[in-house]
């Protein structure tokens, strides 16, 4: 399931590939941006407790823009994850996902949202070390950083590398944490917020093809 | 209240989040240093430069070749996909050519000057890497702009 190539997009070194199993999460991750780009964001509506009354929120346009910029750029990251071929291209799509995830949750003006993508952002500042730490490993124990070449050749990379990797990975993919905890699904601009949980999902399920291949 | 309660407690603060994030790193760092003399090196890298480069000033991105002459010997991964292997490490623009002539620091300055030299690995080979992060730098500046732009209003 893990080898057969189904397409093939090479970029000189860096050789972009879908297999039969990542094809179900490339379609999954295209599905989610394409629901970024046509949703329009929610409007909470609160109801004043004891009354008939209620009231609406109203989200400002420009912060609604802002989150659908970073969650639209967020799928494509996810997508670029998936598909890449190559273990340091992964690590920085990684990476790349995390600060788009920062992105998302800072973009809401509520102060325990803000501390939580602060603190987040801490996590995945510290995430890049293991993770290209992880990368750098495999380069200089294995010779090759193609996903495809190592699997090919038979090289297992030290368990000590793909630990790196998978502590990375958790940081970066760390974000749903936060979301549960600063209750940011009920903040305005909710359907955005979504793609944090689709790419961190994602971005765990590629990684487990990685460590079982290489 | 039994250990699962307070463990939960714990991880429901965000704050401490980070600090368990730390010490996860801080274990597997040392484990990692332990590990450091089970590890061999593979000589045969890809994209192999020498270690000590000569007096050029394209040091250290320094390749080899000759412009639009020889190509440089590049040991890239999937030479079929990169058909001018070689031939785009030893481009220089005109002003970096002059610079290179003049001084012995061209090699220094890589990020100072756009058009200097166009490195084979960055640019050609493995030039997504480089789209790739500077996306991330790009997203950060976008990020920060809109939190400043936000509190000024």
């Amino acid at each position: 399931m893990f080898e057969q190539r189904l397409i093939q997009l090479p970029f000189g070194d860096i050789v972009h590939s879908l297999s039969g199993y990542t094809v179900v999460l490339f379609a999954f991750a295209v599905m989610f941006v394409v629901l970024a780009i046509i949703s329009l964001p929610e409007k909470p509506v609160d109801i004043v407790f004891g009354t008939d009354g209620y009231y609406t929120k109203e989200i400002p346009v420009d912060l609604m823009k802002f989150q659908r910029f970073m969650a639209i750029a967020c799928g494509i990251a996810t997508i670029g994850a998936i598909t890449t071929g190559d273990v340091f291209n992964f690590t920085l799509f990684a990476a790349f996902i995390g600060i788009l995830n920062v992105g998302i949750v800072a973009a809401v003006k509520n102060k325990p949202v803000l501390d939580a993508a602060f603190s987040y952002g801490l996590v995945i500042m510290m995430a890049t070390v293991p993770l290209f730490a992880g990368a750098a490993i495999i380069g200089a124990t294995c010779g090759t950083l193609s996903i495809g070449e190592l699997m090919k050749a038979g090289i297992h990379a030290p368990i000590v590398a793909k630990l790196f990797l998978l502590v990375g990975v958790l940081g970066e993919g760390m974000a749903p944490f936060y979301i549960g905890k600063a209750e940011i699904t009920r903040s305005p601009g909710a359907p955005y917020i979504l793609m944090i949980h689709v790419s961190s999902l994602l971005l765990f399920l590629r990684a487990v093809e990685i460590f079982l291949m290489v | 209240m039994n250990c699962i309660q307070k463990i939960s407690l714990y991880l429901a603060d965000t704050s401490n989040l980070p600090k368990i994030y730390a010490a996860v790193i801080c274990l597997i760092a040392a484990i990692g240093i332990c590990t450091v003399p089970f590890l061999t090196y593979h000589g045969d890298q890809l994209y192999p430069k020498p270690a000590e480069q000569n007096m050029s000033p394209l040091t250290p991105y320094d390749r080899g070749g000759v412009p639009f002459i020889e190509p440089a010997h590049i040991a890239a991964q999937y030479p079929e996909n990169s058909p001018a292997l070689g031939y785009v490490t030893a481009y220089l623009t005109p002003a970096s050519w002059f610079l290179a002539n003049t001084t012995c620091y061209l090699g220094t300055t890589i990020v100072g000057h756009p058009g200097g030299i166009l490195d084979e690995i960055l640019y050609y080979t493995r030039g997504l890497d480089t789209i790739v992060e500077a996306s991330i730098f790009f997203v950060a500046f976008a990020i920060a702009s809109f939190l400043y732009r936000r509190a000024k209003q």
